[in-house]
């Protein structure tokens, strides 16, 4: 009897000592693995400029959400987001080494210039749109998009835009809209910068602007400069018809997100997810996106997210196509 | 007054003040060290910023792109190499000056010009903010191509002895900005294939391989020893009348600074390029320019510390950044929650007037600052070029690589640092490549931009009333020199 209890607390001895063991070693695996040390938040774009300032608000707002971990933003430009992007697919596999993903990503996917695709990155979250709109100066005759577009089918070659680059998320945003409308011929006047292309349209060298609602903001609320229609329908410009109220069913956007290397177990992406969430949802962030004048527009996953950039390369595809703008 | 009372306390706090002297000492050493500029400066301190209130953040900012400004001259002055590329025209003078042994008078011209550039700057955005901001706006496609064409013109300047020579050294820079992406296509255009040419041949390697690794394998290949201890014969500060005789450069130089600040993307280097051809211009003894001529360093001093705050103007009342730094500026104050605009005077009065009154305090910040540190600067000019030359090539290379993270950077400098060598050991000067690059995306992306809003009628350049000035002036001073040259052989062989 003696005997056997002996060997019955031995043997659950062993087993109580396994089962320590062995969760030990997982619970350890699970813990050192993530966040094991400082996040580091890749950004290609210019510092200062709208993808830069996400990385920085994410950065601010993450560590309670990442077990107190340091978040740091880090910068590199070069070779249209190349330079940034193979950084990041060097990576494959740590979860600490993040990236802002924007539209501007995947309209140079698309024109080839980059030898990336979205399927090179796991997608995490989409987490904002910076609404695409077309604005006048106050003077301007024009009192609607539709007018634009009339007075470009009327006169040929007589209505000018001014924006953002020539194959980028900002023209090709408005050539879906031209698109839609009939393809009125209305010349593309390409800028270094937005903020380039507002003051053209300010100083009357262009006839409007395409361009996001954070560049024109203040120029709206003082009446120098009217919005014709906005690609979504603002809260903050609940009286300015949207494309949709104007006829045209389409909702072009340029937005940001968050990517990871290639190669993240699932369960790491989907634990940088849900941290990612929490960070969106502070006040601080809350405060950001509101000062900044962007729109959530969540989207996570690689079946949703990761569909969507590949739809979007697709689509872009077509668009510079049809512009006669794709590369080799 | 109420708003103004409180701006002013707001800068009078402990904490503002503290700003405006990290950002001034940062602000000097960011300039002066090659690589590093008034934008990567900014950079660099912009998640500093985030913890601080709005009026020190902007205060700590400010006055780290004013004292940028005037850091780039240092080592424009002391070694030749121009720190950002502002100071590049500060090199024409200053650096011979300094070979004559003067580097403690050269630094002192350029610290004057600088603070006297800075404040003239200054009082244009507290005087004429609103119509200076209309008139920036008028500037179109035909007025910058005007302007682009008139700044290019000044190669004939900077030629040398040889200008078959020089115009080859244009041409080259002309070239160099061709690679990239077409602004207005989008198409790749000399990159080869590869990516990293795709944001094309940026202007700080450039610069650096040109003055400080090209000099230096220059220094090593003649084996010259070029500093017999230039310090101590003329480390002295200059004198107060002699500073104060330089006031019509000084004035000039503001006046181009302040006129091409306020214009978003013409920019601090076009400005002090212009101003010190334009002093070369009406002197009386144009030879002695190059030579170490002291208005030939208060003119592009002055001229841009007078773009900082000239380019607050489109900055603070239309939110459209002029420059680089002007950028990094609006997304920290972006994050301040402030959005600069037509309304901020009347929404946010308080914060400008903070602002007018730092600016004035900032000025005074980067005299103290620039004159306690010139001792240190005549010392290290006085470090045997050997040690010296592959200590700045080292700091520079990595500055080359501070802004964008993208090593590609670095091997352009080193490609810049061959080509620049081969071009200094056959007599060709090197500032003739840089106008080409810094130029040349202006003037050929408003000239097509011009045309197509024309639909390719070229009249729209007689037209327009700025560009057709700027064209005709520029051809004037392109030809000027090579008659006066003929005219003056004609009469020395009758």
């Amino acid at each position: 009897m003696k005997d056997r209890t002996c060997r019955f607390a031995t043997g659950a001895g062993w087993v109580l000592a396994l089962v320590v063991v062995v969760g030990a070693a997982c619970g350890d695996r699970q813990e050192v693995a993530f966040p094991g040390r400082a996040i580091e938040i890749v950004s290609w774009a210019t510092p200062g400029g709208p993808s830069d300032l996400l990385a920085r608000a994410l950065a601010a707002e993450a560590p309670p959400h990442f077990d107190g971990q340091r978040v740091t933003v880090s910068t590199r430009q070069g070779g249209a987001g190349a330079v940034g992007m193979q950084y990041l697919t060097r990576r494959a596999g740590d979860p600490h080494v993040l990236g802002v993903f924007t539209a501007s990503g995947t309209v140079n996917i698309a024109t080839g210039r980059i030898p990336f695709d979205p399927g090179d990155f796991t997608p995490i979250l989409r987490i904002q749109v910076d609404p695409f709109l077309v604005a006048v100066r106050d003077e301007s005759p024009f009192r609607t998009l539709n007018g634009l577009f009339e007075a470009a089918t009327a006169a040929p070659g007589s209505v000018s835009v001014s924006g953002f680059g020539a194959a980028s998320a900002h023209s090709l945003g408005f050539a879906r809209l031209r698109g839609a409308a009939g393809s009125p011929d209305i010349r593309w006047i390409a800028y270094e910068g937005s903020g380039d292309a507002v003051v053209a349209a300010l100083g009357g060298h262009t006839d409007a602007v395409h361009t996001n609602y954070n560049i024109v903001r203040e120029h709206l609320r003082a009446g120098t400069m009217r919005v014709l229609a906005t690609a979504l329908p603002l809260h903050a410009l609940p009286r300015t018809p949207s494309y949709a109220d104007e006829g045209f069913d389409l909702t072009p956007a340029h937005w940001r997100g968050v990517v990871g290397p290639p190669d993240l177990p699932p369960a790491l992406r989907d634990d940088l997810r849900r941290r990612l969430l929490a960070t969106i949802e502070t006040p601080g962030f809350r405060e950001y996106m509101e000062r900044a004048a962007m729109e959530y527009a969540v989207m996570d996953g690689p079946e949703s997210f990761g569909a969507w950039m590949a739809g979007e390369v697709a689509t872009s595809r077509e668009l510079l196509a049809g512009l006669g703008l794709v590369g080799e | 007054m109420a708003d103004f009372l409180s701006g002013l306390l707001s800068v009078l706090t402990p904490g503002s003040l503290l700003s405006i002297l990290a950002g001034s000492v940062l602000g000097v050493f960011a300039g002066a060290v090659p690589g590093l500029s008034s934008t990567v400066g900014l950079a660099l301190v912009l998640p500093v910023t985030f913890a601080l209130d709005p009026a020190p953040a902007l205060l700590m900012m400010i006055s780290l792109y004013m004292a940028a400004e005037y850091g780039g001259s240092i080592t424009a002055v002391a070694i030749g190499v121009p720190g950002s590329s502002p100071a590049l025209a500060t090199t024409f003078d200053g650096y011979p000056m300094t070979r004559r042994g003067e580097v403690g008078r050269a630094l002192g011209i350029s610290l004057f010009s600088s603070m006297s550039g800075g404040l003239l700057g200054t009082i244009l955005l507290v005087a004429a903010l609103a119509p200076l901001a209309r008139a920036a706006i008028a500037f179109g496609p035909a007025e910058f191509f005007g302007l682009g064409v008139f700044g290019l013109a000044i190669v004939a300047n900077l030629v040398g002895k040889d200008p078959l020579k020089g115009i080859v050294s244009a041409l080259l820079g002309l070239t160099a900005f061709v690679v990239g992406l077409d602004v207005l296509t989008g198409a790749p255009r000399l990159t080869f294939g590869s990516s990293l040419l795709m944001d094309g041949l940026a202007l700080v390697p450039m610069l650096i391989g040109f003055f400080a690794i090209a000099e230096a394998l220059e220094s090593i290949a003649s084996g010259r020893r070029r500093t017999r201890r230039l310090a101590g014969a003329g480390s002295g500060f200059p004198r107060l009348r002699e500073l104060l005789g330089l006031w019509p450069s000084i004035l000039r130089g503001s006046a181009i600074g302040g006129l091409i600040g306020v214009i978003p993307g013409a920019g601090a280097t076009i400005a002090s390029i212009v101003a010190w051809n334009e002093e070369r211009r009406v002197a009386k003894r144009p030879e002695r320019f190059g030579q170490g001529e002291p208005a030939g360093i208060a003119a592009p001093e002055a001229a841009n510390n007078a773009c900082v705050g000239a380019a607050m103007i489109p900055l603070l009342a239309l939110g459209i950044p002029g420059s680089a730094s002007a950028a990094v500026l609006l997304g920290g104050l972006t994050v301040q929650g402030v959005a600069p605009g037509p309304l901020l005077m009347t929404e946010r009065a308080g914060l400008v007037y903070a602002l007018y009154a730092g600016f004035f305090i900032a000025v005074a910040t980067m005299f103290a600052v620039g004159r306690l540190g010139i001792p240190l600067w005549v010392r290290v000019v006085a470090i045997r070029p050997a040690i010296l030359m592959p200590m700045i090539v080292a700091v520079s290379l990595i500055g080359a690589t501070a802004l964008r993270g993208n090593p590609a950077d670095a091997w352009a400098a080193l490609f810049f640092g061959i080509i620049g060598f081969a071009l200094l050991r056959r007599g060709y000067p090197l500032a003739p490549a840089v106008l080409g690059l810094i130029l040349g995306p202006m003037i050929e992306t408003n000239y097509r931009r011009a045309l197509t809003l024309s639909s390719g009628s070229h009249a729209v350049f007689a037209e327009n009333p700025i560009c057709l000035i700027l064209l005709v002036f520029g051809l004037l001073s392109f030809a000027a020199p090579m008659v006066r040259n003929r005219l003056g052989r004609q009469r020395a062989t009758p």
